[in-house]
């Protein structure tokens, strides 16, 4: 138990009188943060209660919580809805794995190890719009090298890729796995740097066999850290927008149109604020309420 | 050991297999960049060829790429230089002195959508009529570089031990002082590489100026969808641009390359 009567005089001292220190350090932060982000995000939950537009001479008019019940009735927000989770569920379905496995690939051994890893950083440094430009490119349905590439392995009639209805949202998630599974890939990789080799060095002892090792050792003790890189990536992909406006624009049709890029249009092209604002905070909770749920999933399991 | 050595460059071969699959895009677009516009048509696509500097020269010979690459620097610049200023002393408070608040405040601008922000602040700016200025580019990505600042800086600081600041105190520092005098200098690696990573998530912004910047303010990544048009193909060009907006981030991440995953954990905002 502390004792305060043999403090030193001046931590007494400083008991009484409260420091303020921290706080004048953060207040110039704290004020910014609030001006670019808090402000702007109670700013928000009102436009959300109002009808308004920018362009059209109508002052911003309160109309309660009816731009939440028209998202109900509109087709294409439903729609955005359901394809953002189905960029989600593929995109986590393939960054993991393959990250996972990428990193269990560079744990090894082997010559120009250190170079390898230090090109994994790339493809998630380079400026997204730029490289999904390039993407588009590669994926030119005459005269792109994907296809000239899956001609030598011998498929002669590729499918259209971005301009395909069924394939436009696995070919815009396989570009952001590109990007984004190497991330992934390093974070693995710090961590299984980080697991106690005694469990493994008992195991190789009593003959576990490779895919043994993997399943009962690696795969439990890497848990929490693919849940890390896990949430990461659903944060990102549930606000995918980048890569798909400048790859198709949501096309062909609305048929890769996400959530985020709907918002952007209705709201911005659109000139519906209001509307738009309530489509941003549904965005919001649903990115936070999956990334609680991931966070949760955690604990029960083990 | 023969079994070893062998199982060794199989695990050599599959790595390298996997890089030079993630890295080909950019040897494409390199090469890509140095075609005439016959070269690029040509299917099957020819891989040798004469180099043409041409796509390079069209490219700069425009004066709005200059511009364009002005204005993505003075906005990485002003972002990351207030994200520093306004960062570290904050970074340095929660190092020391352990107040969790702003920790919330990073984990919801790490999930916070975007247009959450954008939508607003587009509004806000234009009733005060400086939609289109930097200024306002500036201050919205803010809303990244200072929470990717403060969340790498805090690390930074932790690391410093605490002894020589007691020190200092009793020396008689104060404790603006002791930023100055003890936290920054020992720092410095740390905030040149913080300052590189929200140079870099700056400069790879899109959304933040596809919305808030106009034709003369407009960034490298907005700028870059001119080259995409609809009846023409200017792939060469497209292709030299690209090559021009990604080689300095690149260059630059590979200076900071041990820090970009955990760069990347606060400051990724992409939409």
């Amino acid at each position: 138990m502390a004792d305060l009567s043999v403090a030193p005089a001046h931590v007494v001292a400083r008991r009484r009188r409260r420091d303020w220190t921290a706080e004048l350090l953060s207040l110039p932060a704290l004020v910014t943060i609030l001006a670019v982000m808090g402000f702007p995000l109670i700013y928000l939950c009102w436009m959300s209660l109002n009808r308004w537009s920018m362009v059209g001479f109508e002052p911003p008019r309160f109309i309660g919580l009816r731009n939440f019940a028209q998202l109900g009735e509109d087709g294409r927000f439903l729609d955005a809805l359901g394809r953002t989770f189905w960029f989600t569920a593929l995109g986590l379905a393939s960054n993991l794995p393959m990250g996972l496995g990428i990193a269990l690939l560079m744990h090894e051994r082997f010559p120009g190890r250190s170079l390898c890893r230090a090109l994994l950083i790339l493809p998630m440094v380079a400026t997204p719009a730029a490289m999904g430009l390039v993407w588009v490119i590669m994926l030119d349905p005459t005269l792109g090298i994907v296809r000239y590439l899956l001609g030598l392995i011998g498929i002669a009639h590729p499918p259209l890729w971005l301009a395909d209805p069924d394939l436009v949202v696995p070919t815009l998630v396989a570009v952001d796995a590109w990007m984004w599974t190497p991330m992934v890939a390093l974070i693995c990789i710090a961590g299984l740097a980080a697991l106690p080799s005694e469990p493994f060095e008992a195991a190789l002892v009593d003959g576990a066999s490779a895919v043994q090792r993997f399943r009962y050792l690696t795969l439990p003790m890497m848990l929490p850290t693919l849940i890390v890189a896990a949430m990461l990536r659903l944060m990102d992909l549930l606000k995918l927008i980048d890569i798909v406006y400048v790859m198709t624009g949501g096309g062909p049709g609305h048929l890769s149109e996400t959530i985020n890029l709907y918002n952007y249009l209705v709201a911005l092209s659109y000139d519906k604020i209001g509307y738009g604002s309530a489509v941003a905070l549904v965005l919001f909770a649903i990115v936070m309420a999956c990334t609680v749920a991931l966070i949760r999933m955690r604990r029960p399991s083990l | 050991m023969t079994r070893t050595r062998r199982r060794q460059w199989l695990t050599a071969a599959a790595a390298w297999s996997v890089t030079f699959a993630l890295v080909a895009p950019f040897l494409w677009m390199v090469m890509g960049s140095f075609k005439t516009t016959v070269d690029f048509l040509a299917f099957p696509p020819v891989f040798v060829f004469a180099p043409t500097l041409d796509n390079y020269r069209q490219v700069l010979a425009d004066n709005s790429f200059l511009g364009y690459t002005l204005n993505s620097t003075i906005v990485a610049a002003g972002a990351t230089g207030v994200g520093l200023l306004l960062g570290v002393p904050a970074a340095y408070a929660l190092a020391r002195w352990r107040r969790t608040a702003i920790g919330v405040v990073l984990l919801m601008a790490r999930m916070a959508p975007g247009i959450a922000f954008l939508i607003p602040l587009f509004v806000m700016f234009l009733q005060l009529q400086l939609v289109g200025s930097y200024l306002s580019l500036i201050a919205s990505h803010l809303i990244f570089t200072l929470p990717l600042t403060v969340w790498m800086m805090v690390g930074f600081i932790e690391a410093v031990p605490v002894e020589i600041e007691k020190a200092a105190l009793i020396d008689g520092c104060s404790v603006l002082g002791v930023l100055l005098r003890i936290i920054v200098p020992l720092t410095v690696q740390g905030i040149a590489a913080t300052g590189i990573l929200a140079f870099i998530a700056s400069w790879n912004n899109f959304l933040f100026a596809l919305v808030l910047a106009n034709d003369n303010t407009k960034t490298l990544p907005v700028a870059v969808l001119g080259y995409i048009g609809y009846n023409s193909i200017q792939w060469g060009t497209l292709m030299a641009a690209a090559t021009l907006i990604t080689l300095p981030v690149l260059v630059l991440a590979f200076c900071v390359q041990r820090y970009i995953v955990r760069g990347l954990v606060a400051g990724a905002v992409t939409g």
